[in-house]
């Protein structure tokens, strides 16, 4: 079985799709609180996921690898700042409940919502993007589509079975007295670090 | 019936009394409009988009068997099970074996209203498995012993006093009334449950039939939650969640979160095709498995509506609940009054007569006053009050109008002569009892629905008896014109009558009043009497076609309307379907009819210097025939200053049945009406229904002396040198 994550990329639009739809898709992303960092190469990701960490003073982090996560060289330089860092199924079960930031790779993001496109086939995917109160994707910001039809265009010739989904800014409710209050069930904060510069072998 | 009647009208004044309620309804009825519309600015065509979706899902509901049969063989070659419900028993049974066959004792729950439907989680609790409403005011309503109040927000009728008394006494600890940390207690508290869940039951907002996926749209991320952590995934879906491909999704997603909530996308919008992996513990050690996942999908009524003709609509429902954010009932007293069943306001109604059997529809559907508003919003567009009023013929059909109405009706409304002795009679009868308030459709007071209420003031003279003395002489006239004046103006606005035809004679127009003429038919069809309306229907069709007319004009909208459903209402009839066909082509509202004349006399230009005006739109008039310019047209051609009033739109608020019958209801929504009017320091408020000038005028009268109500004809008949 080819599941989303390994095929989307054959189907993603050269044309239509692109950097140039990055700032519509950054005031979007913002728009709903989402944090976006835009770098060009794989230093810059690393250090602004630094400044995230010290930001919050992580101490644990729950995280599945990607091609630009694993460029930028994140595992590691987490660990060099004392951080404890989770790569396994098993260890993210255990310990994604009470980790301080969740780090995973996104597919694409859609220009007219803000939303990035996520193959969550991957149980630790999933836990490391719901459980953690912080949670800090990388995209490439080349791959941005319009919109919602678009998006769809590449989904529905991608999406056999699995789970996957669209994320757009933090978990929020308003159910008490309709008052945006952010932060519900899943992370308060979201954070979008993307990049310019393909990671080498040009396959994110 | 009457018991009952008597229930929701102590229901709907004690609402009307919730402070919390209503202020939080009014804050949102206010801020939805607006919301909604900014969230659809990138969207491109909002109307492409509501015509895609309603394609798309009556495309789907005309071949659902075979959607529903691909949707379960793709889920299931997948590795789902699948289990067709018939009933809400079915589910419930097939849910409590599999919990005991998997030793399942505790349930987290997201947002599922199949399950509200059927009243899921109370079985399960008395089955003796912990069932957790993880939706958070789901949570909160639970933990009030309540039912939520809103399809999209289950607890708008609580403030956040109320939900700290209820965490408080949940988690046996004073919580303080503060939203952010109450929101985040509910957090910690529910994360537990998330962990040791061994079953997770989701709902769906649309199942997939190409590849069996389904797909939810929250914003907390609990159904993420409960589709990942517990070990076994229980999905519960209703067939008229199914659509055929996974491009259609798009086409829900473009509009529902836009519509729901005045967002572009939710936070998380998760699809699922088939069991993916889930981390389990064995033995201390947290290893991979394959989840196991269960897809219930619901008939409970559904397919019945599917192969209904007309109720078939209710699958283009996304549940959105943009119908109730806009309607001036709902958003008075809330979704409790709906006999706090799942589905609330109109949509609520038909939903419930169909789910739950015609007993529960009786009460509800009297709170729609078909003023069409719903329509205008709903991404599916579903014409509700046209559906209520189906249910409503439906039920008379079935078990008959309430003996009096059925007396009424049958011998004193559809006998032209009786009636409108009647209408003479208490014409004398009404002296010592006058006052402001009236009675939209005569022909109700009659039936003794005005119990409590003031008889309407009926003129002294009624039109039928000033045409002598208002005819002109037309030498060579344009056209030769009919006029149908309705009982209204007949009987309660003879003057308005008066105007009209000196507006059309002044046009040099024939116009001819026959006096064979009688109730259009719209309270008792309103009424779902569909056999007194084709009598009454006929009696016009032969009055009003014997003076050969060139043009039928009517200066009512609600009249307008009936005349032109006469072919409709009688199209199986081999005599009288053609006739009322070629009359309904006759038949043109006064006030289009007259811009039309005026455009090519050169007379439709702003002429000013004439008093400050404010116009209402008639809710039939705005949504049923389309007519908004014209009038405002009409009115800067003779002169006046146009003010513009705040929802001009929205209803006045007496509707037939309903004005009388919950006056406590119909009131409040005149009052905003008169509110706005009051704010524009207009002098006078002009309309071109002869029904709300009724009500709008009796609230004038009471709260806004200063201002008069006047048809856009008499003002124009003013302008007009004798
Ligand atoms: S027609 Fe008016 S009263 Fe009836 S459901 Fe729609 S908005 Fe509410
Ligand atoms: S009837 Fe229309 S507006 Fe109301 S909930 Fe359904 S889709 Fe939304």
């Amino acid at each position: 079985m080819e599941i989303t994550h390994e095929i989307w990329k054959r189907h993603f639009p050269a044309e239509n799709s692109g950097a140039h739809l990055f700032p519509e898709f950054e005031m979007r992303a913002k728009a709903v609180s989402g944090e976006v960092f835009r770098v060009p190469a794989a230093a810059e990701a690393r250090e602004a996921l630094i400044r995230l960490v010290d930001a919050v003073q992580a101490r644990k982090a729950v995280v599945v690898e990607s091609p630009l996560q694993e460029a930028a060289g994140i595992t590691a330089a987490l660990r060099s700042r004392g951080v404890t860092v989770y790569t396994e199924a098993a260890d993210i079960a255990a310990h994604a409940d009470t980790a301080d930031i969740g780090i995973s790779g996104v597919e694409f993001g859609i220009a007219e919502t803000g939303s990035v496109f996520q193959d969550g086939y991957d149980i630790a995917t999933r836990l490391v993007t719901i459980l953690p109160p912080l949670h800090v994707v990388f995209l490439q910001s080349a791959h941005i589509v319009p919109g919602i039809t678009e998006a769809f265009d590449i989904i529905s010739q991608s999406f056999d079975r699995g789970y996957v989904g669209f994320i757009t800014g933090p978990s929020r409710t308003a159910d008490i007295e309709r008052v945006l209050t952010i932060g519900v069930h899943g992370p308060s904060r979201f954070a979008i670090i993307a990049v310019d510069e393909e990671p080498k072998g040009g396959d994110a | 019936m009457e018991t009952e009647m008597r229930n929701l009208r102590k229901e709907i004044s004690e609402k009307l009394k919730d402070e919390t309620l209503r202020d939080a309804l009014g804050r949102f009825s206010e801020a939805y409009p607006i919301a909604r519309a900014k969230a659809y600015e990138n969207a491109g065509d909002i109307e492409t988009l509501r015509d895609a979706l309603r394609q798309m899902k009556i495309d789907t509901v005309e071949r659902i068997e075979e959607v529903a049969d691909r949707f379960e063989a793709e889920a299931t070659k997948r590795g789902v099970k699948v289990f067709r419900a018939k009933t809400g028993n079915d589910v419930k049974e097939y849910l409590v074996n599999l919990c005991k066959e998997k030793g399942v004792k505790r349930i987290v729950k997201s947002k599922s209203m199949a399950s509200e439907e059927i009243d899921l989680s109370k079985h399960l609790e008395t089955a003796g498995i912990s069932t957790t409403e993880t939706d958070l005011g789901e949570w909160i309503v639970a933990l009030a012993g309540q039912k939520p109040s809103h399809m999209v927000m289950p607890a708008i009728h609580l403030s956040r006093f109320q939900v700290a008394e209820y965490f408080s006494k949940e988690l046996k600890t004073v919580i303080p009334p503060d939203i952010a940390f109450m929101v985040q207690a509910a957090r910690t508290e529910l994360r537990e449950k998330f962990l040791q869940a061994d079953m997770g039951i989701s709902g769906a907002n649309f199942g997939i039939a190409e590849n069996g996926a389904i797909g939810i749209v929250t914003n907390e991320g609990n159904a993420r939650m409960v589709t990942t952590l517990p070990r076994i995934h229980v999905v519960i879906i209703g067939y008229e969640k199914l659509i055929p491909t996974i491009k259609d999704a798009a086409t829900i997603l473009k509009v529902l979160p836009r519509s729901a909530t005045a967002q572009l996308m939710t936070s998380y919008m998760t699809m699922i095709a088939g069991p993916t992996p889930a981390m389990v513990k064995r033995d201390g050690k947290w290893v991979e498995e394959e989840k196991e996942m269960h897809i219930i999908l619901l008939d409970n009524g559904r397919l019945k509506a599917a192969h209904d003709d007309k109720f078939k609509e209710i699958f283009q429902c996304v549940r959105c609940a943009s119908c109730l954010n806009v309607c001036p009932v709902y958003t008075l007293i809330g979704g409790h009054v709906y006999g706090g069943h799942t589905y609330a306001g109109g949509i609520g109604a038909i939903l419930t007569a169909f789910l739950s059997g015609m007993g529960e529809f009786e009460q509800f559907q009297e709170l729609c006053i078909g003023c069409r508003r719903c329509t205008t919003v709903c991404p599916g567009k579903i014409d509700i009050p046209g559906l209520i009023e189906e249910l409503r013929i439906r039920n008379v059909k079935e078990k008959g109008l309430p003996f009096l109405l059925k007396q009424t009706f049958e011998n004193v409304v559809s006998n032209r002569k009786l009636f409108h002795g009647l209408l003479r009679l208490a014409a004398i009868g009404q002296k010592p009892f006058q006052s402001g308030r009236l009675i939209r459709h005569l022909p109700l007071f009659l039936a003794g629905m005005a119990k409590d209420r003031s008889l309407p003031a009926i003129a002294d003279t009624p039109l039928r008896n000033r045409i002598g003395k208002i005819t002109k002489k037309i030498d060579k006239p344009d056209k030769r014109i009919v006029f149908f004046s309705g009982c209204t103006i007949d009987f309660v606005f003879p003057e308005t009558g008066e105007s009209v035809f000196k507006v059309l004679q002044d046009l040099n127009m024939e116009v001819l009043f026959p006096e064979g003429q009688s109730c259009c038919g719209k309270p008792v069809i309103a009424l779902g009497d569909v056999e007194t309306t084709k009598k009454l229907a006929k009696e016009n069709i032969r009055a009003l076609e014997e003076q050969n007319p060139d043009v039928i004009i009517v200066a009512c909208p609600t009249c307008t309307e009936s005349l032109q459903q006469y072919a409709e209402l009688l199209k199986d009839d081999p005599e009288w379907g053609p006739k009322a066909e070629t009359m309904a082509k006759k038949v043109r509202e006064f006030c289009s009819f007259v811009a039309e004349e005026y455009g090519k006399r050169g007379r439709l230009t702003k002429t000013g210097g004439g008093p400050k005006v404010t116009y209402h739109d008639s809710c039939h008039m705005k949504r049923v025939l389309m007519i908004d310019k014209e009038p405002r047209q009409l009115l800067e051609a003779a002169g006046c200053e146009l003010i513009e009033m705040k929802d001009a739109d929205k209803c006045c608020g007496m509707s037939g049945i309903f004005g009388v019958k919950y006056a406590e209801l119909s009131m409040p929504i005149l009052e905003q009406k008169i509110n706005n009017i009051r704010d524009t320091g207009a002098e006078i408020a002009a309309c071109a229904c002869s029904g709300c000038m009724v009500q709008i005028q009796g609230g004038l009268d009471k709260q806004l002396p200063g201002v008069r109500m006047k048809h856009v004809a008499d003002i124009l008949a003013e302008k007009i040198k004798e």
